[in-house]
């Protein structure tokens, strides 16, 4: 029993599972994580087998993939791991077999300091819908889905199509039932929560309703709620100055995140970075910061 | 399903302002255990009041608030509180109660722990990589109780 807390000065990471990993390592001890660098110094087919259960059968069914080969119906190879040896990232990546310039679904995973798990991607795009080249720039540059550089006239053709910023194209919908195989996959390796940054206004509220809590930025969520109310600082600065800042974008999580790309928050003298996630294995968080949200 | 615990929980931002929230969720669990009795009742509100209080100021200084998770779980026996948030982890220790010398801020710091202390009945803490997690149960008054952490 103890009777006072103070703040710790050093912050511990989780006891991963030491060294190689093998059989033997394994059937010692089923609690302590495992890290995906581990996984990676596997043998190829062993990873195969692994990483298999990050992605759900259904959803690789369904684009007529077979879950085991990896194979498209006419036996090309369509989906790619990046897995290598040293390295704390795990990615794998659907190809469209009829369309080679995107990926259907792509998720990337990494280690953190801490011996957590990142998820740094989850893209999932409708490979018939139109493509909007939101991701780079009027000269050719790659703006990192809008984060680095602009292309106006693209993103201002996405935002009227009803997509969100950072998408190139709609998305393929599904993210729960990827979101639950990851987390099944994370429970396996023996991880208790997983973390991300949030690239847009539009992700953070999808991630809340996956049951997310936030690590840094809930505060911020509440206030751009509180100041997108009619009257507020950010409702006052949609001044329909740009196509980005109508005024009915404030009732919208679409429209808010659309004036918050174009960097709205400065009137509350804020900026969307630094926002981080985390989902804890096996509990929804029930965050809901836009109550009685319209899309 | 007699006998099966009833778990509440809400998760807000933290800061101050989300402290009544956390209050009227205790007395909405609280209300539906006609055996929490009014000292009862206050003990679990204070033990969680000051918990969270040292979360916002202490465990989420100098970084943009993240989420406070309380839940709050009504047995037959007993109210268990897990307050998780996601903030600097504390470490318990074992120190000195306030002294006079120590000025009235060091004082007021250290009592609110107290409070959390002689509120609950039984207190644990752990902290990961997945959160930091305090644990508090509060008996019902009169109940033969066993302490779940040994």
């Amino acid at each position: 029993m103890f009777r006072y807390f103070r703040l710790k000065k050093d912050v511990q990471p989780a006891q991963t599972l030491p060294g190689t990993l093998s059989g033997e390592l394994l059937a010692r001890d089923a609690i302590s994580p495992i890290a995906i660098r581990q996984i990676n110094t596997l043998p190829d087919n062993t990873k195969r087998r692994i990483y298999r259960g990050l992605l759900p059968p259904a959803v690789l069914v369904r684009f007529q993939i077979d879950p085991l080969t990896w194979e498209s119906k006419n036996g090309i190879s369509a989906m790619e791991l990046y897995a290598e040896p040293g390295s704390g990232v795990a990615k794998v990546a659907i190809q469209d077999p009829q369309d080679r310039e995107d990926e259907l679904l792509t998720l990337e995973i990494q280690d953190n300091a801490f011996d957590g798990i990142d998820l740094n991607l989850i893209v999932l795009g409708d490979p018939q819908a139109v493509r909007f080249a939101i991701d780079r720039d009027e000269r050719g540059k790659p703006t990192m889905f809008g984060t680095l550089g602009r292309n106006f006239k693209e993103e201002q053709k996405a935002m009227e199509a009803g997509l969100a910023p950072g998408q190139v194209r709609k998305g393929l919908g599904g993210s729960q039932v990827v979101l639950d195989q990851l987390e099944s996959f994370l429970a396996a390796l023996g991880q208790r929560a997983y973390f991300l940054e949030p690239l847009t206004y539009v992700s953070a509220w999808v991630f809340e309703k996956r049951g997310f809590a936030y690590v840094r930025g809930h505060k911020l969520m509440e206030n751009i709620q509180h100041e997108f109310q009619p009257g507020g600082a950010l409702f006052q600065a949609l001044d329909g100055s740009t196509a980005f800042r109508s005024p009915a974008h404030w009732s919208t999580v679409r429209g808010r995140a659309w004036a918050i790309h174009d960097g709205i928050l400065e009137a509350i003298d804020a900026r969307w970075d630094k926002l981080r996630m985390v989902k804890q294995i096996g509990r929804h968080a029930g965050v809901e910061t836009f109550p009685d949200a319209v899309y | 399903m007699e006998g099966m615990a009833v778990k509440h929980q809400i998760t807000r931002s933290a800061e101050l302002q989300s402290l009544a929230g956390f209050r009227e969720l205790i007395d909405q669990a609280c209300d539906q255990e006609p055996a929490f009795d009014d000292q009862t009742r206050y003990d679990l509100k204070l033990a969680v009041d000051e918990a969270c209080s040292n979360i916002i100021l202490h465990g989420y200084a100098a970084m943009d608030p993240g989420s406070i998770i309380v839940s709050i779980e009504i047995g037959q026996d007993a109210a268990r509180v897990t307050i998780t948030d996601f903030g600097h982890p504390f470490e318990p220790v074992e120190i000195e109660p306030p002294t006079r010398e120590a000025g009235p801020e060091a004082i007021l710091d250290d009592l609110g722990l107290f409070f959390i202390h002689e509120s609950a009945d039984l207190i644990d803490y752990q902290s990961s990589p997945a959160g930091n997690c305090l644990y508090l149960v509060k008996y019902l008054p009169k109940a033969d109780h066993e302490n779940p952490f040994q």
